[in-house]
């Protein structure tokens, strides 16, 4: 054959290849892919894992905040309730101070009034004593003041005529 | 640090010194074989058989035998010892491995998205293959021929017989992934592309040989045995084992990805047949 090619040769070089080509495969490259595709499938569970994990949280967040928006409307409704009851409470208080201080106005004015009345009636009484003790002063100043004058014009008589005599 | 340098610049007057023994006792003359019976033996291997068992083969596979042995003894380590101890934060020595399964991996599925589960090992076979098996001559080991001549065991590829062997069976694989996806249909998109076999081993053996020549030729004169197949030897040697292994398992992966692609019925027959109808 040209360039000495043998086929007993190539043929042993085939069989050779082929040997080596089996023990590789069954030595290295199979157990190495092997290794291989175990680490991805355990890294892929993992991160798998992970995932699922951080559904969970998520998802446990987002039921938290759910709990939560529903604890901020509870607390908001018992707030507003509350607030209720005591604008209620207040209106109530107000109405019976408003009550109560009416009834006290009407109270006063019904003593004020008596009081007035028993003040005009006892000063009606007062005035007329008082009227009389003026008039009966009046008068008995008036009788006295006559009475000093007549007396005085009488002695001033008497004296006048005892000088006529002397003279 | 200081000892580190002492003994760094140490090696390096001791190589200056070799290299200067070497000029001077090597006289310009050749000696030994002519070097075209040694290009022509490198080539055609018609004078240094090795006995195999009663057979007489070429050195290349010698070369073959001795780099599979050895790979699957650092296969045999590495599955009983290395493996069984793999850890979920990888050493070093661990990404090592996974990187090479993972890059032979990647690129069948890359380039074959179909069917890629028998290519993935093929290529990751053939790839640890021809790139241990081109540094391999980088070690030079010495054999007896059948004429009692010692022998440097070289690339196996650098055989044609091996680059036939591996050319041949890519083609075979290629074709067995066309069958397996697509049946005759398979077999026809394989057939046409009936030079890649050809190609593909004769591109292996051209490459893989050219590096050996090279480094015989260099190797040939005494003179140039020192410090230049540093260079020659070990850069031409890296560099092949990268590109061939790169080239032929990428021609691989491809052609098997083309011949797997599912077949897509044409729409326009589809179409036609409605338009018919409905005119009908």
């Amino acid at each position: 054959m040209p360039l000495n090619i043998d086929w007993q040769q190539i043929l042993l070089h085939l069989f050779n290849f082929c040997i080596l080509a089996i023990a590789l495969y069954f030595l290295l490259y199979k157990p190495i892919k092997k290794y291989m595709a175990k680490r991805d499938a355990y890294y892929d569970e993992q991160a798998k894992n992970a995932k699922d994990r951080l559904d969970e949280a998520e998802k446990l967040k987002n039921d938290y905040a759910a709990r939560l928006s529903d604890a901020d409307r509870e607390i908001e409704k018992k707030r507003s309730d509350v607030l209720h009851e005591a604008a209620e409470y207040r209106e109530k208080r107000i109405g019976e101070a408003e009550a109560e201080a009416e009834a006290m106005i009407e109270k006063a004015k019904r003593d004020a009034k008596r009081e007035r009345d028993k003040i005009i009636d006892g000063a009606g009484k007062e005035i007329a004593d008082m009227v009389g003790a003026a008039a009966e002063k009046l008068v008995f100043d008036s009788t006295d003041a006559a009475y000093e004058a007549f007396l005085s014009t009488a002695e001033k008589a008497a004296e006048d005529a005892e000088n006529d005599e002397d003279k | 640090m200081k000892k580190k340098t002492v003994a760094l610049w140490a090696v390096v007057a001791l190589i200056m010194v070799a290299l200067l023994i070497g000029i001077i006792f090597t006289g310009s003359d050749e000696e030994g074989a002519d070097i075209s019976e040694t290009m022509q033996d490198a080539v055609l291997h018609e004078n240094d058989k090795i006995d195999f068992f009663g057979l007489n083969v070429n050195p290349g596979f010698i070369s073959a035998l001795i780099v599979s042995l050895s790979i699957i003894a650092f296969g045999v380590v590495v599955r009983i010892f290395v493996i069984p101890r793999f850890k979920l934060k990888p050493g070093k020595f661990q990404i090592f491995l996974e990187s090479i399964v993972s890059f032979f991996d990647g690129i069948a599925k890359q380039n074959s998205p179909h069917r890629n589960g028998f290519l993935g090992a093929y290529v990751f076979a053939a790839g640890v293959y021809i790139f241990v098996s081109t540094l391999f001559e980088l070690i030079g080991i010495q054999w007896v021929s059948v004429a009692g001549e010692s022998v440097t065991l070289g690339a196996p590829l650098s055989d044609i017989n091996a680059a036939i062997a591996l050319g041949f069976l890519s083609y075979f694989v290629i074709l067995s992934g066309g069958i397996a996806s697509n049946g005759l249909r398979g077999i026809g998109r394989t057939l046409k592309d009936f030079s890649l076999p050809i190609s593909m081993s004769f591109r292996l053996f051209g490459a893989l040989l050219s590096g050996l020549l090279v480094t015989e030729l260099v190797y040939h004169y005494i003179a140039l045995s020192f410090v230049l197949p540093v260079l020659v030897a070990v850069l031409f040697t890296l560099l092949h084992a990268l590109i061939q292994t790169y080239v032929l398992i990428m021609l691989t992966s491809l052609f098997y990805g083309e011949v797997s692609e599912p077949h897509v019925k044409k729409e326009k027959n589809k179409n036609k047949k409605t338009e018919t109808a409905v005119s009908d």
